[in-house]
């Protein structure tokens, strides 16, 4: 182990909605460029546990560290953005902007609002948003309101938009589930490359054990809230898989 | 646990109530059948209910309708008057609508992020929106003409005052009521909430925002045409210099003018709108 913190440090962070409990409390410590598979069935705490690493959700106990930085002393916005980045399912695009607004805010952390005012005219770090959507191979679509390309387009302009951003932490939940598998499979390709090559750190929920498999370094299992196992992908045995999806 | 006891015997007291709210409706029935009795002894039933040289009238403007004044130089004089009616129709949704674009953003809440702030200011703001627009635009036009003399000015300002309240409470609506994930997706980004504004609801609201606004401008264009009585020119005008003479084939001429105006600006704003969405 190196001298510099962990990626995502959790220690003792849980999570609770009125009388259910969406997450028991759970520590937790990922490595810079581990990149995390967390599998479960539907409510099993995934998405919770995602919106606390990502900052979205603030835990009712137990501290959420991110590189080092204790994720309750930072204030949302631009220091929590250049930690974590997050992808979810494309809903998250606005439909109506030109696909180059939709990259480009992945800066509006770093921007003035001036500055993010002008680009609305005339796109700012216009090299930036070039170079992302060329490396997510929709290069022709830059000027395209975002509502007419296809799901798997839209997800690869969500991917510009964190390799504009650069956070050293990519936080995805369930970033294929509305697509088809072929493109599914694209995507996650794209995404863990664009983390690998950073030297970056992922942790993304799915539901495609395959995926997880394919692309991943570690898996942790998660059902009705509780921690049910934590191991390097190549560990992952289809005994456990069964029970954690209650197929005995 | 106490508290919950308490709620179910309200609910069902509610409950209980229910039967209850038919027989006051039965009651109601029967005070709205006794109040319209009542209202026929208002009628003078030895005069003829209709003015008797109303149908001659009502023939006479009819026939008129069909054949519309349509001289040159009274054309000329519609399209003119048409002209002045659309320039203030639209000056005042000029200033109506960034009006109700600051006033409503600031209304609907989205700039705050404390509540403690954001409660007081979205209700002192909704109110003065409910001042502006509870006044209705002729009233408004009284008050400007007392301050500011038979102008333009007072006309435009009189317009401006009630549909920025309008359209203030309008965006505000729409502006809380676009989708949620693409705003937390920027916020995710590092943005601020007036960055949120710009990059998300901004622009998920536009097409709504801009129709209801085009819809507007229809209204203003009606309320123009009977602002005459300020010095405003315009249709507005010449249909009251020509009722007052019983030019009822004139009047027609200008009638069909405003609805050509409207209907211009359906068409207008539905082109607007199509370039926008798709």
């Amino acid at each position: 182990m190196s001298a510099s913190p962990a990626a995502i440090s959790l220690e003792a962070v849980g999570k609770s909605y009125a009388d259910t409990v969406a997450l028991a409390p759970l520590s937790l410590e990922v490595g810079r460029g581990e990149r995390v598979a967390v599998l479960g069935p539907s409510g099993s705490g995934k998405t919770t546990l995602l919106h606390l690493v990502a900052g979205v959700v603030r835990p009712d106990g137990g501290t959420v560290t991110l590189s080092g930085h204790d994720l309750a002393g930072l204030r949302p916005g631009r220091e929590l953005a250049a930690l974590v980045g997050v992808i979810h399912q494309q809903l998250d695009l606005v439909p109506h902007l030109p696909v180059v607004h939709n990259v480009l805010a992945g800066r509006l952390g770093e921007w003035g609002l001036w500055r993010s005012l002008l680009s609305l005219v005339s796109a700012r770090d216009r090299g930036l948003a070039v170079a992302a959507v060329e490396r997510v191979g929709i290069a022709d679509k830059l000027y395209e309101r975002t509502s007419r390309l296809s799901g798997g387009e839209q997800q690869r302009v969500a991917l510009a938009r964190l390799l504009v951003q650069r956070p050293g932490i990519v936080v995805a939940d369930e970033p294929v589930a509305s697509l088809d598998p072929t493109r599914g499979d694209d995507i996650v390709r794209l995404l863990t490359g664009i983390v690998a090559e950073s030297g970056n750190t992922l942790i993304a929920s799915l539901h495609s054990v395959d995926l997880a498999r394919r692309y991943f370094t570690r898996a942790i299992g998660l059902r009705d809230g509780r921690l049910r196992f934590d191991v390097a992908m190549n560990e992952l045995e289809v005994g456990t898989l069964r029970r954690l999806y209650d197929l005995e | 646990m106490a508290r919950s006891a308490d709620s179910t015997i309200s609910n069902s007291r509610l409950l209980g109530l229910n039967p209850g709210l038919l027989g006051g409706k039965g009651l109601l029935t029967v005070l709205m059948a006794g109040a319209f009795l009542w209202s026929l002894t208002a009628v003078a039933w030895r005069e003829p209910v209709l003015h008797p040289g109303g149908l001659g009238s009502l023939a006479e403007i009819l026939r008129a309708a069909v054949t519309p004044e349509m001289s040159p130089s009274f054309l000329a004089l519609t399209l003119e008057s048409a002209w002045t009616t659309v320039a203030y129709a639209v000056a005042g949704i000029c200033l109506a609508a960034p009006l109700g674009l600051v006033l409503g953003a600031a209304a609907s809440g989205v700039l705050f992020r404390s509540r403690g702030l954001a409660v007081p200011a979205v209700a002192g703001l909704r109110f003065l929106l409910g001042v502006m627009r509870a006044i209705h635009e002729l009233v408004w036009a009284w008050l400007f003409v007392a301050a500011l003399g038979l102008s333009p000015m007072a006309a435009i300002l009189a317009l401006a005052v009630p549909y920025g309240g309008i359209l203030g409470r309008i965006f505000a609506d729409i502006l809380n009521d676009v989708p949620e994930e693409p705003l937390t997706a920027l916020r995710a980004s590092g943005a601020s909430e007036l960055k949120v504004l710009l990059y998300g609801r901004l622009p998920m609201a536009l097409p709504d925002m801009l129709g209801y606004g085009f819809y507007r401008l229809e209204c203003a264009i009606r309320a123009v045409a009977i602002m005459g009585f300020v010095g405003v020119g315009g249709l507005g005008l010449q249909v009251q210099l020509s009722f007052d003479d019983l030019l009822y084939r004139e009047v027609w001429t200008l009638l069909y003018a405003i609805i050509g105006l409207v209907a211009l600006v359906d068409a207008w704003s539905s082109w607007v709108r199509r370039s926008l969405v798709t």
